[in-house]
């Protein structure tokens, strides 16, 4: 009966990380810690592994592979599939930054320079392909 | 700012209601010159920009920089206005 319980417990925490992460994307402190989702599949995989050291049923294995899987798709996810390589940046706190004029949304130039002595600047640089 | 084309950029801009502006560096060129380039870290291997944010002075100074090692991760707005307030 425990080993139902934990098997039962394991497929919670697992679905609540997934659930947690998706739902609270919006919230900082939840985007900027991935790490927390590979976290709690660990815990979801050890609670697993207790279930099938109590009782070896089908269940229990099931729940224990679905965890395992889990917590090493999210780790490869995690640590390998979403790290960007450090660049060679030519930004410097305390440097002027490079000049630009592009095309904004409407087809018109926009400069860097046509800021300058006017306002501070944000420049979020993002991947694309949206 | 990134390589996606002005066209979607305004779709964009216009469905989210945003009063920022989109710039689009659609061969990279500006994102060479910033040092900010992730060869091959887009879709079907296309070179991306890092997500990058930069805070310039009145001066065009860079007085805050946070560039991404993860793509799931960004600066907070609240950072982004600590450091826009500290100017």
């Amino acid at each position: 009966m425990r080993a139902g319980w934990l098997a039962a417990l394991s497929v919670l925490v697992s679905v609540t990380a997934i659930g947690v992460y998706s739902r609270f994307l919006r919230v900082a402190a939840v985007r900027n810690n991935p790490e927390g989702y590979v976290a709690a599949f660990a815990i979801a995989a050890v609670i697993a592994g207790l279930a099938v050291a109590l009782r070896r049923r089908w269940y229990t294995w099931a729940v224990l592979v679905l965890s395992i899987v889990l917590v090493l798709g999210g780790a490869a996810f995690n640590f390998v599939l979403a790290r960007i390589p450090a660049v060679q940046t030519t930004l410097r706190v305390g440097e002027r930054a490079p000049e630009f004029t592009l095309p904004d949304a409407t087809g018109r130039p926009v400069a860097l320079a046509d800021y300058r002595g006017k306002k501070p600047v944000v420049i979020v640089f993002y991947r694309g392909y949206w | 700012m990134s390589p996606d084309p002005n066209v979607r950029s305004q779709e964009l801009a216009q469905g989210l209601h945003l009063d920022y502006r989109f710039v689009a560096d659609s061969d990279l060129a500006v994102t060479r010159r910033y040092g900010l380039v992730h060869e091959r870290g887009g879709p079907h291997r296309a070179d991306v920009p890092v997500p990058t944010t930069i805070v310039l002075d009145r001066d065009g100074v860079v007085r805050w920089l946070a560039i991404s090692d993860n793509f799931q991760v960004r600066p907070d707005a609240q950072q982004v206005l600590a450091a826009l307030r500290a100017l």
